[in-house]
This record gives structure tokens, sequence and C-alpha cells, in this order.
């Protein structure tokens, strides 16, 4: 072989690596299109690594009543997850089932077309039609998945440090503050709770204070325009977290949420305000903690006179409108409409199921679902605030966090909050 | 390393004879060009150029999701000074790069210098110069977790230190008080990053040759009188590199705020800088629609400004070379 022929393989090998590389595969392994022998292959991508096992169960449960089908359950990280969802579903090698953000976060997905309307959807019907919110297109009205599980928002408690400060749940704002004072002088952190990252300060603000703006009722109310986030009740109940910065861990701007939840698993915390999402993690590192759950009382001048537990639906599953196996796909989110996925929801991934009569076997996780179908109210800037940018959590974390530091008064958080979300929300009159 | 050969041919004196090959009457031998420049040149142009183009076009239209919907020229350049709170957070997001840029040529590249004139001629150079450059081969996240982690008002060692000592009026919360947070992370990223002038400014103290020194001081200059006067004009062109690269590296820096600060750079974005605006408005506006176009266009307006800041640096810098050597 001369020179200048090694030379010319050299160049031609190389270019045609190149174009490969660029090249959109046409084999697409791992993809929805693949059916191994008779069988169909489904794939189901998620943001939930840290369930692959409880799914895989859940699925061979699923593959063995449907024979023709094997379901491969994919997850991606959590942070990640809606870009590589998006582009995902707009080549091929996309899942044929995809896991699904709720409200906003969904929006993008169905705007661009790339999934498949389920209404009619045996069973669907039978959901609470707040659930089925988190599941639809805001400008056709049509629902795209089938929600999974609700999340609701309250207050953890450590059963022994309640016990060992003579101190019972509290069921009156006055007692609520009372026990926090008892804990602070006993040396304990009354509330563990992040100030540093932002996303969890509108639920430490809902969980404690959605009765002071009037729940359900103020949401209804600015929905129709009647009131916006100026209201003075509004305000208040953000003056709510305001009065409990005392309570908060020392320099809560600088405490991290993992810090948090830590102060609360060692005993240095006795009370941790956050969503139901949090109980597996609590039961995992510390299983010897005494958990118990309350809906925090509402705050004096409240418009409501009872506790309300916050909520809002956490996801649900979709079809993948280039998936080669659109029956098969059907199938298996009509079956994720089924008491039978339903309670394997709850009892596999711990999770308040939305499927209509599940009752989770475990008494804390059926303690909060019980409590939320007694007293459910929105998690308001999550469930309708987040259909434009900026958005309404986005706006209050931010706020919250500079009222916690002493930057912004409630007045200001509330303003800017209304000012933010006004610019592309629009009342319907 | 492109960075340090342009040191050495510039440090170095230049030939004149290196020519005289470029005039064997031989024709260029095109395969052989086309097979070492292409691999670069598609690399280059596949992961470079090519998503640097498209940004640039999906910056004049309107998203719905990833489906592209109809030209809407500067729109989403408008918005991005319009929007409230975003019009607020990308000033700011200026101001605190621009804060980042100078706290770092101060402390970061003037410590580098001093590091580098102190090991010159020093007895375990080598073992020195290794460690202090020794992290910056991990990676900023973990540096920034890590600080964090040492940094924490509940459970950090530095606090709990301070305190048994007795100083505990200077146990602060470093990341949690809006006005430590930003020079916290500043000096960490100096901690990480201070190796890096060194090295450069060591390389380039070599190829200062003795002989002038050594003149100085016959004619009675003091220490001081040669470093002014010597020294710092022949590492002229050494500490324009270290500028302009401190520059892009600056206004480029996200991993080791995001990890300290959170993608809001907290508190009450006290270390909010252009690159996790950019991330927030690209990946984490929960129910925009719009977010490839409104963040193609905040891309589209840093690379302008820093690729243009660092061009008109380079010429500004260039010159001021000339006059000083």
């Amino acid at each position: 072989m001369s020179v200048r022929t090694s030379v010319r393989l050299i160049a031609v090998s190389a270019l045609v690596a190149l174009a490969a590389a660029c090249a959109p595969s046409t084999n697409s392994e791992g993809g929805g299109d693949t059916a191994s022998g008779d069988k169909t292959k489904l794939t189901v991508w998620s943001w939930r690594t840290e369930d692959v096992a409880a799914y895989r169960k859940i699925f061979s449960i699923y593959e063995k009543d449907h024979p023709g089908t094997t379901v491969e359950f994919k997850p991606f990280k959590n942070t990640e997850y809606n870009t590589i969802l998006a582009t995902g579903l707009t080549e091929a090698g996309g899942p044929d089932v995809a896991q699904l953000r709720s409200y906003g976060g969904l929006q993008p997905l169905i705007e661009a077309g790339n999934l498949v309307p389920l209404d009619g959807t045996a069973g669907l019907s039978d959901f609470e039609p707040s659930a089925l919110e988190g599941a639809k297109g805001r400008t056709d009205g049509k629902v795209y998945g089938v929600p999974f599980a609700t999340q609701t928002l309250q207050v953890f408690y450590n059963k022994k440090i309640f016990a060992d400060n003579g101190i019972t749940v509290p069921m009156t704002w006055s007692q609520l503050t009372a026990a926090a004072d008892k804990l602070q002088e006993a040396g304990i952190t009354p509330f563990a709770t992040t100030g540093k990252e932002t996303w969890m300060l509108p639920i430490l603000h809902d969980t404690f204070a959605a009765p002071r703006y009037g729940g359900a009722d103020f949401a209804k109310a600015v929905q129709s325009g009647q009131k916006n986030f100026t209201d003075a009740d509004y305000v208040a109940s953000i003056d709510v977290v305001k009065s409990l910065e005392k309570y908060f861990p020392k320099d809560v701007a600088g405490v991290a949420y993992t810090d948090a939840q830590v102060l609360f698993t060692t005993d240095k915390a006795a009370m941790y305000p956050g969503g139901s999402f949090e109980l597996g993690f609590f039961q995992a590192q510390a299983p010897d903690l005494d958990l118990g759950v309350f809906s925090a009382p509402p705050p004096d001048g409240s418009p409501v006179d009872h506790a309300l537990v916050p909520g809002y639906t956490d996801g649900s599953y979709g079809i993948n409108t280039k998936s080669k196996h659109q029956k098969a796909a059907k199938e298996l989110v009509t079956w994720m409409a089924t008491q039978q996925f339903g309670q394997l929801v709850a009892d596999e991934l711990k999770q308040i199921s939305t499927v209509p009569g599940v009752a989770p076997k475990d008494p804390l996780l059926a303690e909060m679902a019980s409590n939320y179908a007694q007293n459910p109210t929105p998690y308001l800037l999550l469930v309708d605030f987040r259909y434009g940018d900026p958005s309404g959590t986005d706006l209050l974390g931010a706020g919250v966090q500079s009222m916690l530091l002493g930057k912004s008064d409630p007045q200001q958080v509330a303003a800017s909050l209304q000012k933010g979300v006004s610019q592309w929300f629009k009342p319907k009159a | 390393m492109v960075q340090a050969q342009g040191l050495t041919t510039a440090a170095a004196p230049r030939s004149t004879g290196g020519r005289g090959a470029g005039n064997r009457a031989t024709a260029p031998r095109w395969p052989l060009v086309v097979a070492f420049v292409a691999p670069a040149f598609l690399l280059y142009t596949g992961f470079i150029v090519y998503p640097l183009a498209s940004a640039l076009q999906y910056s004049f239209f309107e998203w719905r999701g990833t489906a592209r919907g109809a030209f809407t020229g500067f729109d989403n350049f408008t918005k991005l000074v319009t929007t409230y709170p975003l019009n607020h957070e990308l000033w700011r997001a200026f101001l605190h790069n621009g804060v980042f840029f100078i706290g770092t040529m101060l402390i970061q590249n003037t410590a580098g210098l001093a590091f580098a004139i102190w090991l010159q001629k020093r007895r375990g150079k080598r073992f020195l110069q290794t460690a202090f450059t020794m992290p910056y081969l991990v990676s900023p996240l973990v540096v920034g977790y890590l600080w964090s982690l040492i940094l924490s008002p509940t459970f950090g060692p530095l606090n709990a230190a301070l305190r048994a000592v007795g100083l505990d009026s200077l146990a602060l919360p470093w990341l949690g008080d809006p006005q430590t947070a930003l020079p916290v992370v500043i000096l960490v990223n100096a901690w990480q990053w201070v190796g890096f002038p060194m090295l450069l400014f060591a390389a380039a103290l070599a190829g200062i040759p003795e002989e002038y020194g050594e003149a100085a001081t016959v004619d009675g200059a003091s220490g001081w009188q040669r470093f002014r006067h010597i020294t710092l004009p022949l590492l002229a062109p050494a500490i324009s590199i270290v500028s302009v690269l401190t520059f892009i590296g600056n206004f480029n820096v996200f991993g080791l705020v995001f990890a300290m600060g959170t993608s809001e750079g907290g508190p009450a974005g006290s270390t909010d800088v252009l690159e996790l605006l950019f991330y927030r408005t690209a990946f984490e506006s929960h129910g925009d629609l719009n977010a490839i176009g409104r963040s193609s266009a905040l891309a589209v307006v840093m690379f302008v400004f820093i690729f243009g800041v660092s061009l008109a640096a380079n010429r500004a810098l260039r010159r001021r070379e000339a006059r000083l050597t």
C-alpha cells in the first residue's frame, strides 16, 4: 500500500465514521419499535431512578397478565428528565409510554403534538376532576395522561419529642405557637425547614397559611378576577411565614433542603413542614423515628375555620404520538387507571394513588390520604400558576426568601408575585 | 495547550530563519492536508459552529414546546429586557459576573503571580506547583458541594471550629447571607483555580533572561524596582492572556455557583450569574412554552457580549504590550 493510498483510506474512514455518528440511527435499539420474537416491547420513561426495583416488580405483574407484552422501565435523572423527554419524543427511539410532569410542565409537550389524547379511556372518568386537571391540555381541555399520584402538604412531627415535652398535636394556632415556644426553650428547633432552596418555600407557605388566604375559595376568586395576590388575606398569609421565622433553624436562608431533613431525622428538630413525597425518605433514613403527621390549624384571622390540606397531582403516564405500538401502549395506560395498579403505587412506591378507592397499607400514608380527602385545597401556585413564565412558585419562592433575609416585607412579596404572573395570567371573566 | 504555545512564541525572540522551509517548490499535498484537518474541522463545525448557528436561528422564532412557530424577529430579545423579573435578573447577573471577574483578577490572579514568583527558585517547586494545581482537577460541582458542606451553618465544620475557639461572632451563615455569599464563592473559585495563572506566570517568568535582572542589580535597582520595571513589563503578554481567559471563564461560570447557591443563585439572587439565568430560562421555566426561543436569545446575547469584549480586550492589550516592550 502506497503512502497516498493509506492517507486516502484514513480520510475516507474518518469521514464515514463521522457521517455514521451524525446520521440519525435507523435501527433504533432500545427504542419503542423493537419486537423480540412475537412479543411487543414497550419502553416506559420516568424521572424516578429511585423506583427502579419497585417498577420492575409492578410491570412484571402486568407482563404475567399480558403475555404478549414486555415492559422496559427506563428512568433518567430527575433534573434532566424534561429535556431528555422533550427531545426523546421528537425522534425515533423515544419511549412508548412516558411519565409526564403535571399542570404547566406538561403543556410544552402537548403544544408540540407529542402526546396522544386519552379522553374516553376506561376508568379515567371515575378519577377526581381535580386530579385529572393536572394531566389536561390548557388550550384544548383534553386529558393526555393517567395521573398516578397525588402529593399532599402537611407537618411531620417526631412523636417521641412531642411526648417528652408534654406536647399534643395542636388543634388551634395558639396551641401550635405555644408548642413551638416550649420546644425552643427546651433547646429543640421547632420546625426544620430550608430557606436556601426556594422551591420549598411556596410549599412551606401553603402548608401553614393556605387557610389564612382562604384555600380553594380564594383560588376561585383569583381565577375569576375578583381577587388577586395583593388581597389583604393573601398578604397576611405571607406574614404567617414571617411570624414563624423565629421557630426555624438559625440563619435559615443558609440551611439546605437536605440539612433540614437531617435536622429532623436526627431528632434535632421536632417538626418538618413538607410533602407526602418525603415519607419514603424519612422512613428509609430513620427507621426508628416515630413519625406522625398533622395539618396545621388555621392561623388567627383565617376566613376558613378548619385545617386545610394542600395537594396536587404529581404526574401522569401518557402515550408518545410516535410510538409504533399504540394499541399495546393504550392497554398499558388503561391498566394504570385500574385499582390493581393504584394499589401497587400505594404499597410499592409509597405514594398516594389517584385511582379512586385505593387505600394505602402504610398507616401514615393512609392518614395523609384521608386528611386530604376530607379537607382538600389546591396547592394554588403549582396547580394554577405554572402555565407561564415567570411561574407563581418561582416568584413566591424568591419573595419569601428575600423576606426571611429581611430584604422585603409581605406586601412587597405579594406585589412582586402579582406583577410577575399578571404578565401572562388573564382571569376568566 | 494552545495558550501555553501562544505564550512561548510571544515571549521568545522571533526567528526569521524558519521561513526558508516554505520556499521549496513542492505542490501542497491536498489529501494529506484534508486528512489532518478534516476530523478537527468536522468536530468543531458539528459541536461548536452548528449549535451556535442554530441558537441564533432559534432565537428569531416563537416556540411551542419543541415545535417551531412563527418568525418573530427580535421579539425574544425585547422580552428579555421587558419581562418582570427577568429584566431585573439580567442586569443583576451581568453585574455579578463583572464583580466575579474583578474579584478574581484581584485575588486569584494576584495570588497566582505571587506564588509563581515565590516558587521561582525554590526547592520543592515541583511539589508545591502540583499541590497548588490539584484543586482544578476536581469538578467545580464537587468543589462547590464540598465547600457548601464545610460552610453549612447547621453542620459545617468551619463554623463549629470558629465557635470552638471562641470566635462565635465570626461564625456567619456564609452562604446564607447575601452580603457574604458572592465574595465567598469568588474566594472558593480562586482557591480552585489559582494554580492556572500560577503555571502560566511561571512559564513566562522562565522565559525572561536572567541577565536583565542582573544588569539592573549592578545598576543599583532595588528588588521592587526590578520587579516593577523589568519583570512586570516582560510579563505583559502573559498577563493579557490570563486576563482574557479569566474574563471568558468568569462570564461562563456555572458549576460552582450552581452547587453553592442553587440554580436561583441564592440567597435572594445574590450569587445569580448569566449561566444560571440561562439554565433557569432553558430548563426550569415550568410552564413556559417558548423556553427554547427565550433561552436561545439569552445565549446569543451572552455569546455576542463575551466574544465581543474578549476580541476588543485582546486587541487593546496587544497594543499595550507593544508599547511596554
